[in-house]
């Protein structure tokens, strides 16, 4: 039997008719020649109303055209389809989000058209909405509880309530430390919701290279010298300013010297270095830790991944840093990656675009909806 | 005479919290526990600054805010916001409101000390 003809009593109406997706085809000028019933009840028309209109015109879908210009450049017929694109559809004052698949059509060898499927991804985006505010909802509603356990915690630390056994003081000071990795924790996911809603605020202005070093590596320097790890900045005089937002380079910077305190040896260096590569900055945070193996350092910018293995301490947090701190690099138009060797240490290096005058302090576009 | 403070808050420990923390340095501390009851005493009481939460029964915050600092009589008294609400629209809003600093919850008490010193002469 052959499965590529269709049997009598059905045709391709029969088929695509039932198709929980709009499918449409399409000619190489654009316009709408073919479409499915779904396609028919989604965006209100009918084949007589829709021929001669492009699909830019029938759908409102303006990222169509582009799309479509790509598909057709081509010039053969594609093994994947666009299915990472997801675009904002309103239909009387519904929100609805759709993936765009299409495939170029052709014919005697030159290109005819294509066949476009929008697949509804709107439940979807719903589900990562309410993620999202949970998240937001639940790091905040952790902050007014801390607030008198951080507070109480201190006032006993300074000895203003009386005083303490010295067992009493060792038990305070470890419950203060975890305040400090509650905290941290409330405002990285506080970052990471923000950052995943499209709303990464980035202001960046000229910002001293060394001023920003120094502010990350403040609080640090303690732990460092705790620890008995020599924590070394190598940064050039005179580097022009870097075009960032201070505040949240100064939490990436913090957040990987952080890191590289966690997983290096007593006796062992932290090195923050900076050096100017043409309109580039390049920030280094190297250690003489135990490294990252191989296989694990293409996932580590992802969220919730955290290295594992032999000899890896455990890290006292959720693994949200690195992720974060990917996203904040990216928003300032830069690159972050990672060159480790097991044993030897790990270097994290991202890049922050060269002050160059007022008028070119312009960032790349943040938005992130549709992506 | 010691500074007077009142502090609009209405979760039981973070007022015990705050309270014993602004004792300890030789502040007057008030509390009143809604928006309500927050504009009332300022009228009523005249306090030298305000510790502000922004989430509150009855009027809320940023109402009280906008009471106090459109008001020729209270404008002047300096209102910092004690909040866990860290988002950035929040934070614009309070200020564009008028409130004079603002603080995210959670903060340690050499945090709320220091702004302190800002508005008040140091208790002794």
């Amino acid at each position: 039997m052959n499965l590529h003809s269709l049997p009598e009593p059905v045709n391709l109406g029969t088929i695509t008719g039932n198709l929980a997706d709009p499918v449409f085809l399409v000619d190489n000028s654009k316009n709408v020649v073919w479409l499915n019933r779904k396609s028919e009840e989604f965006f209100n028309t009918d084949s007589e109303d829709a021929s001669g209109k492009t699909i830019m015109e029938l759908t409102g879908i303006k990222k169509m055209d582009a799309l479509l210009d790509e598909v057709f450049e081509q010039q053969k017929e594609l093994k994947t389809s666009y299915e990472e694109t997801s675009v904002k559809v309103k239909k009387q004052d519904e929100r609805y989000f759709f993936k765009i698949a299409m495939n170029p059509v052709f014919h005697q060898d030159k290109l005819w058209g294509a066949v476009i499927q929008l697949t509804d991804v709107t439940r979807f985006h719903e589900m990562e909405k309410i993620k999202t505010d949970f998240v937001s909802i639940v790091s905040h509603e952790f902050r007014t509880p801390l607030t008198s356990i951080i507070v109480g915690v201190e006032m006993l630390k300074e000895g203003m309530l009386g005083d303490l056994t010295p067992r009493g003081n060792e038990v305070l000071e470890a419950i203060g430390a975890d305040c400090e990795r509650l905290s941290r924790l409330i405002d990285n996911l506080m970052e990471l919701s923000r950052i995943e809603s499209g709303t990464i605020y980035v202001e960046s202005q000229p910002t001293d290279v060394i001023d920003l070093v120094e502010e990350a590596i403040r609080p640090l320097k303690f732990q460092a010298e705790q620890q008995g790890i020599e924590l070394i900045t190598d940064i050039p005089p005179e580097l022009p300013p870097a075009v960032a937002d201070f505040n949240k380079a100064v939490w990436i910077l913090a957040n990987l010297v952080g890191n590289a305190l966690r997983y290096t040896d007593p006796e062992g260096t932290v090195t923050v270095r900076v050096r100017q590569r043409a309109r580039r900055l390049f920030f280094s945070v190297e250690d003489t830790g135990c490294g990252i193996p191989k296989e694990q350092q293409d996932k580590i910018f992802r969220k919730y991944v955290q290295v594992s293995g032999p000899g890896r301490k455990g890290s006292g947090g959720v693994g949200l840093g690195l992720a974060i701190a990917k996203d904040i690099v990216m928003a300032h138009g830069g690159e972050i990656w990672v060159d480790s060797e097991e044993g030897k240490g790990t270097t994290f290096t991202f890049t922050f675009p060269v002050y160059q005058g007022s008028e070119s302090v312009t960032l790349p576009d943040t938005d992130q909806e549709g992506g | 005479m010691p500074n007077k403070v009142l502090l609009v808050e209405d979760e039981k420990n973070v007022i015990l919290g705050v309270r014993t923390c602004l004792d300890a340095v030789g502040y007057q501390v008030e509390v009143v526990e809604d928006g309500d009851d927050a504009l009332e005493s300022v009228r009523r009481e005249h306090p030298d600054l305000i510790l502000l939460d922004l989430l509150l029964p009855k009027v809320d915050g940023f109402e009280v805010l906008k009471v106090l600092k459109g008001d020729d009589v209270t404008n002047s008294i300096p209102i910092i916001v004690l909040t866990a609400k860290a988002e950035e629209e929040d934070r614009q809003r309070a200020m564009d409101l008028g409130a004079d600093n603002y603080m995210t919850k959670p903060f340690k008490p050499q945090e709320l000390w220091d702004l302190l010193k800002h508005y008040l002469p140091e208790p002794n």
